[in-house]
């Protein structure tokens, strides 16, 4: 059971989803690996401010560094389908996504009402 | 390891010179926990054609594009900026 | 029941239609020009009707949000940058609502503005904070009915009703065509305010649209900003009626809830100032989180009005320090209206970045499947997308020669 897409129209700059639903980042490059002419597959979804430095010249370097080092490479062994968005197997948490929300949450549930 | 954005975008040329367009895209399939690479999706436009202006989507799926196809394996190497294919790749 | 349901949709949204923008340009349209730009702002209607139909149906067959699809489409790069020109202008936008509601609340209460601006912000975003969503939409659209009272004051102004007529029918009888065209953009870019879209088909989203949905997305942008237009023109006949030919100019919201209190009193007064209190304060609230949807969608993080304060962490503090940047612009002490009318104007230039993508993805067989735009859709698509490029280009040359709409 295969199917044919292409990468750049089904799964770069998709939104991806663990396997609660949540959100947690996008898929900012694709990793892939095999030389010319050999076999070659896609090892792993590239996400964080540092890939950005790659896709957008200019504009992707300054984003870059606002966004500062993070870069997240998820083996695409993980990812247990593509449809409108990219689901992986596992929590975000697990693959050290998310972790942006997962340290401000606490802050923001100091507040009350948070939970609203 | 080469990144797909690296790739998005080249210009593809064969052997003997003749410019074959630029890579729109490129085309994989899609196994239990694998996604092989298999081409790369040409497109003559460019800009336009990323834009979708012009393209049509394949009538067998709503996931590639329905444009011509460089077989990965015909791909001889990669320059810095452009991808060499060999010369049998313009036929197909 | 469900038909009672979707009727009480409908009046939200036409509560929730006008905004700042809307009533600073079509009281002042009316005021210079009389009943003549009527026909523009049936061009604007029909042109967010045709967007917003575009986006809730991008959303609900492919599941993807403005931002989304703008990323997705034009990918890293170009979306980035289209970003950035959306979120300037969003935070000139809620800027320019918050000043209005201080404005509106000043009227209403007399005490000094600058406090009023803080406890502006700080109610807008306690609301936001505490009230569910459902009730943040109800409240703020069904006070925002009470616009209404402007369709009642305009018949009861005894306009010349041929005149009113005449006015749907394009022409132009000025010698000042600068202006006209000016106040045409203006009144274009009042009725197509892109945070409307980028709201819009969050909520679609939200509410998990499906291609079943398809009929009440339809409905929804006809229905709602078809009759919330309705409203657009009972303030421009108020403005004509009231004050052409005057020298008294509507740029203090003051002067524009007279146009309710000459013919209907003290009453009319009170309903145009909370009518306006609601409208420009639910329009703060949808400009408020469509930057932070806008910022969220692109990036990837976790969004969502539903979602609870703690649950979506970044989209959260996204949403108040846009509130803070807003207090911030608002306190320079910079009059309301006139940032209104540099927001309007700045959002037209900066529409054709959003509007093309999305037209695009409407039109791409890969992403729509059979719900692809038929042709009256890409034929509306198109001859919108030549407008708004039209006026966009147009839009800032012509603020500069009538030194933003003075001459």
């Amino acid at each position: 059971m295969s199917e044919e897409l292409d990468l750049g129209l089904a799964v770069l700059d998709h939104q991806l989803l663990d396997c609660d639903g949540r959100r947690c980042g996008n898929v900012d490059d694709l990793a892939i690996e095999g030389g010319p002419g050999e076999h070659a597959e896609v090892a792993a979804i590239l996400s964080g401010p540092n890939v950005w430095r790659g896709r957008a010249g200019f504009l992707g370097r300054i984003a870059a560094r606002i966004g500062g080092d993070g870069r997240v490479r998820t083996p695409w062994s993980e990812v247990a389908e593509v449809e409108a968005h990219v689901t992986l197997k596992k929590r975000a948490p697990d693959y050290g996504l998310g972790r942006l929300d997962d340290r401000l949450r606490p802050w923001i549930e100091r507040i009350p009402g948070a939970g609203r | 390891m080469r990144t797909l954005s690296s790739l998005l975008g080249r210009k593809i040329v064969t052997e003997s010179g003749s410019d074959l367009g630029r890579c729109h895209d490129v085309r994989a399939e899609l196994g239990a926990s694998r996604l092989r690479v298999t081409g790369l999706v040409l497109g003559r436009r460019g800009h336009l054609e990323h834009f979708g202006i012009g393209a049509q989507a394949s009538a067998s799926s709503a996931r590639v594009r329905d444009s011509d196809l460089i077989q990965w394996k015909d791909i001889v190497r990669f320059e810095a900026d452009r991808i060499v294919v060999s010369d049998s790749a313009e036929e197909a | 029941m469900k038909i009672f349901q979707i009727a009480l949709g409908i009046l939200a949204a036409i509560g929730g239609f006008v905004d700042i923008g809307d009533l600073v340009f079509n009281v002042a349209a009316g005021a210079a020009f009389g009943y003549q730009l009527l026909w523009v702002v049936v061009v604007g209607v029909v042109g967010i009707i045709v967007y917003s139909e575009m986006c809730g149906r991008v959303a609900a067959v492919s599941e993807k949000a403005v931002f989304d699809a703008v990323r997705e489409r034009v990918g890293f790069g170009a979306g980035l940058t289209t970003l950035i020109a959306a979120q300037v202008v969003n935070l000139m936008t809620l800027a320019a609502e918050v000043g209005g509601v201080a404005i509106c609340l000043r009227l209403l209460s007399g005490l000094p503005y600058r406090w009023l601006i803080l406890a502006a912000i700080v109610a807008l975003g306690l609301i936001v904070w505490v009230v569910s969503f459902d009730w943040i939409e109800r409240i703020f659209g069904y006070g925002g009915l009470c616009l209404l009272v402007f369709a009642v004051a305009a018949v009861k102004l005894h306009p010349d009703w041929g005149d009113v007529a005449h006015g749907f029918v394009p022409h132009v009888d000025t010698s000042d065509t600068l202006l006209y065209c000016y106040f045409a953009v203006g009144l274009l870019g009042a009725a197509m305010t892109p945070y409307e879209v980028y709201f819009y088909s969050s909520g679609a989203i939200e509410e998990g649209w499906g291609p079943k949905d398809l009929g009440i997305n339809r409905a929804n942008a006809l229905i709602g900003y078809g009759l919330g237009g309705f409203l657009s023109f009972a303030l421009m006949i108020t403005g004509g009626a009231l004050f052409l030919g005057q020298e008294i100019e509507p740029e203090l919201l003051g002067s524009i809830a007279m146009g309710a209190q000459v013919p209907l009193g003290q009453v009319g007064l009170v309903l145009a100032l909370i009518g306006i209190l609601f409208a420009v304060g639910g329009a703060s609230i949808d400009t408020l989180f469509s930057g932070a949807y806008n910022l969220a969608q692109f990036m990837g993080w976790e969004w969502g009005r539903y979602r609870s304060n703690a649950g979506a962490p970044r989209f959260t503090l996204t949403w108040l320090v846009l509130l803070v940047l807003a207090l911030g612009i608002v306190m320079t002490g910079i009059d309301p209206v006139m940032l209104t009318e540099y927001a309007v104007i700045f959002s037209v230039v900066a529409l054709p970045l959003t509007y093309l993508p999305i037209l695009l993805v409407a039109n791409d067989k890969a992403y729509m499947g059979r719900y692809a735009n038929g042709r009256l859709a890409n034929v509306l698509g198109a001859t919108y997308f030549v407008i708004i490029l039209a006026v966009s280009l147009s839009a800032i040359p012509l603020m500069i020669l009538t030194n933003v709409g003075q001459s």
